[in-house]
């Protein structure tokens, strides 16, 4: 198999920052500042599944906290306006534009899944025979947020290229 | 105008249609659709002059939704709103009859490029 570019974090941020601008800091006054190594108990996961000519999945996590202030951002509402219905849609919509942008990124044949919401810790969530290959992580107002890339086993033995 | 917004995604389909108005398009007839099928039908039945469409949908993808149209003889406004941006795509969204390509996330100023000819 040929090489392939695979994304990487500061491709994560690139598309972190579009997301900020556009929907959840449009004026620039709180931004996401990316930061390592930050100790993310994530409390809220969302997913989308690729495959194609790459498998494995993109992840977008948060502190419950920062998911509803997305939520409130994304609906122009307030954050106890928000419902948990809200939180989870949003949550769903952000995967999926991560998702869809890094699509972009990989060879051409790639699928995006629908996106899949889970309200539980990090330790809730399983992702079979899938290594994290990249995470952005950092903090939005104060509050852990991370996205993350896990590549599927068979793809992960030195095909790809970073 | 009638403009049919058709997403699965509830949050997006209210992103959609407040961008509309923050790129000055209001007063217009906003129209949902939640999947591919209900804009297929939505399409048929209400005769929107405007169809913003996700690509990724449950039922009908976008691009088999404005395929069926075109096959069917209706040559509605049609164009596609996704995060998933390839060049494969945007030649299917073009060989299919599409208008236009919104990446997401946009903005309303993109809105803006990208409306004014069509709605004014």
């Amino acid at each position: 198999m040929s090489l392939q570019y695979i994304p990487t974090a500061a491709d994560l941020n690139t598309i972190a920052e579009q997301v900020w601008s556009s929907y959840l800091d449009p004026e620039g006054i709180n931004p996401f500042l990316p930061e390592e190594n930050v100790a993310v108990d994530s409390e809220i996961h969302a997913s989308v599944s690729i495959t194609g000519s790459w498998h494995g999945h993109v992840v977008f996590a948060s502190s419950m906290a920062a998911a509803k202030r997305a939520a409130a951002a994304f609906l122009a509402m307030n954050e106890d306006e928000v419902s948990e219905d809200d939180v989870i849609d949003v949550m769903g919509e952000l995967a999926n534009i991560v998702g869809g942008n890094v699509k972009s990124m990989l060879p051409s044949g790639c699928f995006v899944s629908l996106p899949h919401v889970v309200s539980a810790p990090a330790n809730a969530n399983h992702w079979p025979a899938a290594e994290k290959i990249c995470e952005l992580t950092g903090t939005w107002m104060g509050e852990p947020i991370a996205i993350s890339m896990w590549q599927s086993e068979s793809e992960s033995e030195g095909e790809a290229t970073q | 105008m009638k403009i049919l917004i058709a997403d699965d995604s509830r949050v997006m389909r209210q992103i959609v249609s407040r961008t509309l108005r923050q790129a000055g398009f209001e007063g217009h007839d906003l129209i949902e659709a939640a999947d591919g099928r209900q804009a297929y039908d939505k399409a048929m039945e209400e005769n929107p002059d405007l169809i913003i469409s996700d690509w990724n949908m449950p039922e009908m993808t976008g691009v088999e939704v404005l395929r069926k149209l075109r096959a069917n003889g209706n040559n509605v406004k049609f164009g596609f709103v996704t995060s998933e941006c390839t060049k494969e795509m945007q030649e299917q969204a073009e060989e299919a009859g599409a208008d236009f390509f919104i990446i997401k996330p946009f903005t309303p100023e993109r809105f803006a490029e990208v409306f004014t000819p069509i709605i004014g």
